[in-house]
């Protein structure tokens, strides 16, 4: 009872801490190239990183986004640390999350196998494109298309709605040849929920995209892996975001060895940045069901335009 | 455990194989990834490079960064054992575990599609654990 009190003034003054912390950074920052901002010792950077992903962990679920998605945008633009090390680092926060969310979700027949597998096998090929594309190019060309793509993420957040149960009256032939098709118990109803797909075909060519844009950026990607399963192809919400987290740690996996053959991780960046992400992401859904999600996400999309914006004045070269 | 009502289950035996064999594995991973990060910062084994090098020179990219010094990639921290052996390459291991982790779920559950006479999926799997093998071999990621 006391922590669900604390925890429903703690977590918006959390978000808005962020919030207000970013945009005191921003203006000195946006002046100076990030290394010339080190003013502080590497261990204070690295407790930095950690407490910051913690508050990123607890914000994004709260927020219903993947850490990954929040991680690259902000670290890149506040920490000192090039751009490719922060991907690389983000493409394994995104990858430990889903590993260590998938067991139960799996079990209760929310995750499911089937759904993922295909969308993952072209999902990895393309996102090992992506990441191959993404650390061969100028860094300040890819700070620029972050920054879009970043902008773009906020601004399906606002337009993009929901579906809980989106009716699907004839599943399409290769779902259907396929055997994409589940049943999940739905706890808050107590109810049997039935589902099948349709616009398989469609929904494969956007999972070819979404690997592509993850690798490059490495995201999670989860942004556009729920909208896809849930709005085009009608899977039921909770599915559409337990079966994105399989598709993720698939094709995060891929587009990671591409980053490690790279040299773009660097364990004393993206350790502390998983571990702080997963403690944070815990303590966030512990906190779930006892905060108001509304706020925490309208201040993430702030947050994330603000991230964005930044990103563009980098690929600018301001 | 399988979740029920009323004696229905509503995860098949491939699902439940993969979450085992995913519970397992994420649960080695961070305490191998912790254990790993201590023996680098808390420098209980001695380092390939040291810490502050690598701070120093957090700025540069990944490309710049191996022409000035030899910091570890691709599978480079198994090369050797005296290489293994080293503080950073010990921590560089765990990330490697990280990224394998997938694959050793996919690989269960082929096996799992193939004992449910279920071939086009476990077809399916063994294709996405090609894949992945491929990429962990670094073939994709050659000529830098």
């Amino acid at each position: 009872m006391r922590i669900s009190s604390i925890g429903r003034r703690l977590v918006p003054a959390a978000s808005a801490g962020i919030a207000v912390a970013l945009l005191m950074q921003a203006a000195p920052l946006l002046a100076a190239a990030p290394h010339a901002a080190e003013g502080m010792a590497w261990w204070g950077w690295l407790i930095a990183l950690f407490v910051f992903s913690f508050l990123l962990g607890i914000v994004a679920v709260l927020a219903g986004v993947g850490g990954g998605v929040l991680f690259v945008p902000i670290v890149s633009g506040f920490f000192p640390f090039h751009l490719d090390y922060v991907r690389g680092a983000g493409l394994l926060v995104a990858l430990a999350g889903a590993l260590s969310a998938g067991p139960p979700l799996l079990r209760k027949g929310l995750a499911d196998l089937k759904l993922a597998l295909p969308m993952a096998l072209v999902g990895s090929v393309s996102s090992i494109v992506g990441a191959l594309v993404g650390l061969s190019m100028q860094v300040q060309n890819v700070q620029l298309l972050l920054g879009i793509v970043i902008i773009s993420i906020a601004g399906i957040m606002i337009k993009a709605g929901k579906s809980g149960y989106p009716e699907v009256k004839q599943p399409d032939r290769l779902s259907q040849m396929m055997g994409i098709s589940g049943l999940y118990y739905e706890e808050y109803g107590q109810h049997e929920v039935s589902w099948q797909v349709h616009r398989t075909p469609l929904g494969i060519a956007l999972f070819i995209v979404i690997g592509f844009i993850g690798g490059m950026f490495g995201l999670g990607a989860g942004f556009a892996n729920v909208p896809v399963f849930n709005l085009l192809m009608g899977v039921p919400l909770k599915v559409a975001v337990a079966t994105s987290g399989l598709v993720l740690s698939i094709n995060g996996s891929a587009a990671a060895w591409v980053y490690l053959f790279k040299g773009a991780v660097l364990p004393l960046i993206a350790v502390p940045s998983i571990g702080g992400m997963m403690l944070g992401s815990k303590i966030g859904a512990k906190l779930l069901p006892k905060v108001n999600t509304r706020t925490i996400r309208l201040i993430v999309i702030a947050i994330l335009a603000l991230s964005g914006f930044r990103s563009l004045l980098k690929g600018f070269g301001i | 455990m399988t979740e029920k009502k009323k004696g229905v289950i509503y995860a098949d035996r491939v699902q439940l194989t993969y979450a085992k064999t995913l519970e397992f594995v994420s649960h080695s991973v961070i305490v191998v990834m912790a254990v790993g990060y201590l023996f680098y910062l808390l420098q209980l084994l001695p380092l390939g490079l040291p810490i502050e090098t690598i701070a120093g020179n957090w700025h540069l990219s990944s490309a710049e960064l191996h022409d000035t010094m030899q910091v570890p990639c691709g599978w480079s921290c198994f090369s050797s054992l005296s290489t293994l052996l080293h503080g950073d390459s010990v921590s560089y291991a765990s990330v490697v575990f990280l990224a394998m982790a997938t694959t050793l779920c996919l690989a269960t559950a082929i096996w799992a599609f193939f004992s449910e006479k279920n071939y086009f999926y476990a077809a399916m799997a063994t294709l996405q654990v090609v894949v992945l093998l491929l990429a962990a071999s670094g073939i994709f990621s050659s000529g830098r």
